[in-house]
């Protein structure tokens, strides 16, 4: 592929600014509610098996009086180096063309090698077979037309499975024509009440994504791993 | 030197009821199985934090033996070693079932099992930078290997067998350094990255395969009444001594590597944290210092009983050694962000033994063992006795005027 085909292709990307961010958790919940990604039992989350594909670590530094906490919402990073595409035996998991990293559910044999190999702990495994209603919850579980053509609706016992940028979204607002980034939002963006994320083309100068980094410091997370994540954070 | 080899009768109660116990085991083996296939992993020890738990530990032991073993039997038939004789077809079968054994664990610890057939059947077609691809290239190549050489060895074909075996005991350090890889390459767990890790699994699986057959041939030639010559153990017993200082060596290289520079977090957190005893009850103290104690001890190891508690103490030390690779190794939190993260993403992991993934892995020990047993009755692995009337096919060919030399 020569460097202008791939400069026409799309390299999404998400840009998360530390210093709007208010920790509200909204994108946790969005993203379980957006993929059906089954809330854990108490038990499950005490025995730490609880599925996450977008997850909230809180950092503290320094001591009593100055301690300052940081809240980094962590998805899957996409990264352009993936570990995990590298260990994948099965090719089960795979870098798209617009440098999503997907996992397909009906390759995977489930030898949890990609978890290993992950340094942000983005993955999940499926400890048991999901039922198809969403979990803990007294309200009606929500419409699956509305859910759009995500291809594996249906948890899949035995798996590993990982954010996905909400490629399902994307894929759909590219076929109507709409702006990806403005239009068309992964469910956290369009979840988060601060807007303190921003979603879009990493090649195109004219997005926002880019348009943000020219002009903020960022920083990705364990960068010393030359894994060149496609999340990118501006620090606070 | 001319030696006859024969099966064992198989008559008395003892093998019987031993016999007869492996195969509970062996039913305990599906339904553990099952109860995994059918309820999920959620029945093991395993989670999000540590994926891999015992049954991958019970894999790259088994893969250990397997090497061990068969590079032990090329002393007989590749090196020509006559002293080591009685034991070459017994190390070679066992070099088989602990390689079937290591195939059944990292089988059942697939999420879907029933796909593992694509991982040995389109060998390039998987991805070739991943390890496992490769190695289950290996591993289909090694199982090959090594029925061909038992079964050159059972035909009497001693110069094929010397090719073959030497193309084998390439082939199983192949094998085994390919397993260290798996756990050697992953740069982001501090405790797996290790240039040095698979050849620490290669001297591990030399010591724990050479002290599995110590213990192996001691008691089956006790229990099936055939003489056994102290100076085989005690001369297996110096080449263990000689791994383990070189084992020693290699972890020692292996932790001070991750120990000198200031992000010694992991390494700390190996020796401190809650798997401390893992690593210096089992790998340091069973593996190496005890083992060490009794071989060089003046007169332990002169003593069969030395020798063989020597082996044993290997043996589980090896497996420990495994064991406080593979749990720690994940279990030691991340460091997603500089700073103390807080909650449950900065807490290391916890590996819980459960009685599921427990049995399971104590019955496809079992099922190795049982195989081994009834591979006792039915082929020529052991020696004959002294005194014992010669196998009706030897006694023919003795009829026959040719020489039974050719039987080795």
């Amino acid at each position: 592929m020569s460097e202008l085909q791939e400069n026409k292709m799309a390299k999404w990307g998400m840009v998360i600014d530390l210093d709007k961010c208010v920790g509200c958790q909204a994108c946790v919940v969005s993203c379980k509610e957006e993929n059906n990604v089954p809330h854990g039992s108490p038990e499950e989350q005490r025995s730490r098996r609880e599925i996450y594909w977008h997850k909230m670590i809180a950092v503290t530094s320094g001591k009593y009086p100055h301690v300052r906490t940081e809240v980094i919402p962590m998805p899957c990073m996409h990264c352009d180096h993936a570990p995990c595409v590298t260990v994948c035996p099965a090719k089960a998991t795979y870098r798209r063309e617009d440098g999503i990293i997907v996992q397909d559910f009906s390759r995977c044999i489930g030898c949890k090698y990609c978890m290993v190999a992950c340094p942000y702990g983005a993955r999940s495994f499926n400890y048991k077979a999901q039922a198809e209603k969403v979990y803990h919850r007294q309200d009606e579980p929500p419409d699956r037309k509305s859910w759009g053509p995500w291809p594996f609706p249906m948890r899949t016992q035995g798996v590993v499975e990982k954010c996905t940028f909400c490629f399902h979204r994307i894929d759909q607002g590219l076929k109507e024509g709409k702006k990806i980034g403005t239009e068309v939002v992964p469910a956290c963006v369009e979840a988060c009440p601060s807007h303190a994320r921003v979603f879009g083309d990493l090649n195109d100068p004219q997005s926002p994504v880019a348009q943000l980094l020219a002009f903020r410091g960022s920083f990705r997370l364990r960068e010393e791993l030359a894994t060149q994540p496609k999340v990118i954070y501006l620090s606070r | 030197m001319e030696r006859n080899y024969s099966t064992i009768e198989g008559t008395s109660s003892g093998y019987r009821i031993l016999v007869a116990l492996l195969g509970l085991m062996v039913a305990v083996f599906i339904v553990s199985f099952l109860v995994a296939y059918i309820k999920g992993q959620q029945v093991w020890g395993v989670n999000n934090i540590i994926p891999w738990g015992q049954l991958i530990t019970f894999y790259i032991f088994f893969i250990g033996l397997s090497a061990g073993a068969i590079i032990i039997s090329s002393l007989s038939y590749v090196f020509k070693k006559e002293i080591y004789e009685p034991i070459g077809r017994m190390a070679v079968f066992m070099g088989i079932l602990l390689m079937v054994g290591a195939m059944c664990f990292v089988m059942v610890d697939l999420g879907r099992p029933e796909k593992a057939w694509r991982l040995f059947m389109y060998f390039y077609l998987n991805n070739m930078t991943s390890l496992f691809a490769i190695n289950s290239i290996f591993y289909s190549g090694y199982i090959t290997l090594m029925l061909v050489y038992l079964w050159l060895i059972f035909e009497g074909k001693k110069r094929l067998a010397a090719i073959i075996g030497t193309v084998d005991v390439l082939w199983a350090i192949a094998v085994h350094m390919g397993t260290g890889a798996i756990f050697g390459l992953i740069g982001n767990r501090e405790i797996y990255f290790s240039p040095i890790k698979p050849f620490e699994f290669l001297t591990a699986a030399l010591t724990s395969g050479t002290s599995l057959i110590i213990l192996t041939a001691v008691v089956t030639f006790k229990l099936t009444r055939r003489d056994i010559q102290d100076e085989l153990i005690f001369s297996l017993g110096r080449l263990l001594t000689g791994i383990i200082l070189v084992l020693l060596t290699m972890v020692f290289v292996d932790k001070l590597t991750h120990l000198y520079f200031p992000n010694r977090e992991a390494a700390v957190y190996l020796f401190t944290g809650d798997y401390w005893w893992i690593f210096w009850f089992f790998q340091i103290g069973m593996g190496i210092v005890l083992p060490l104690i009794l071989l060089i001890h003046p007169r332990a190891k002169k003593t069969l009983r030395g020798v063989v508690c020597a082996s044993a103490s290997v043996v589980i030390g090896v497996f420990g050694e495994r064991a406080a690779l593979v749990i720690p190794g994940t279990a030691h939190p991340q460091p997603f962000f500089p700073g103390k993260m807080e909650g449950p993403w900065g807490e290391p992991g916890i590996f819980p033994i459960t009685p599921w993934e427990t049995l399971l892995s104590l019955s496809i020990v079992s099922f190795v063992a049982l195989l081994f047993v009834l591979g006792l009755r039915y082929l020529e692995i052991l020696p004959a006795r002294t005194g014992e009337p010669l196998p009706a096919e030897a006694a023919w060919k003795v009829q026959q005027g040719s020489s039974v030399s050719e039987d080795f």
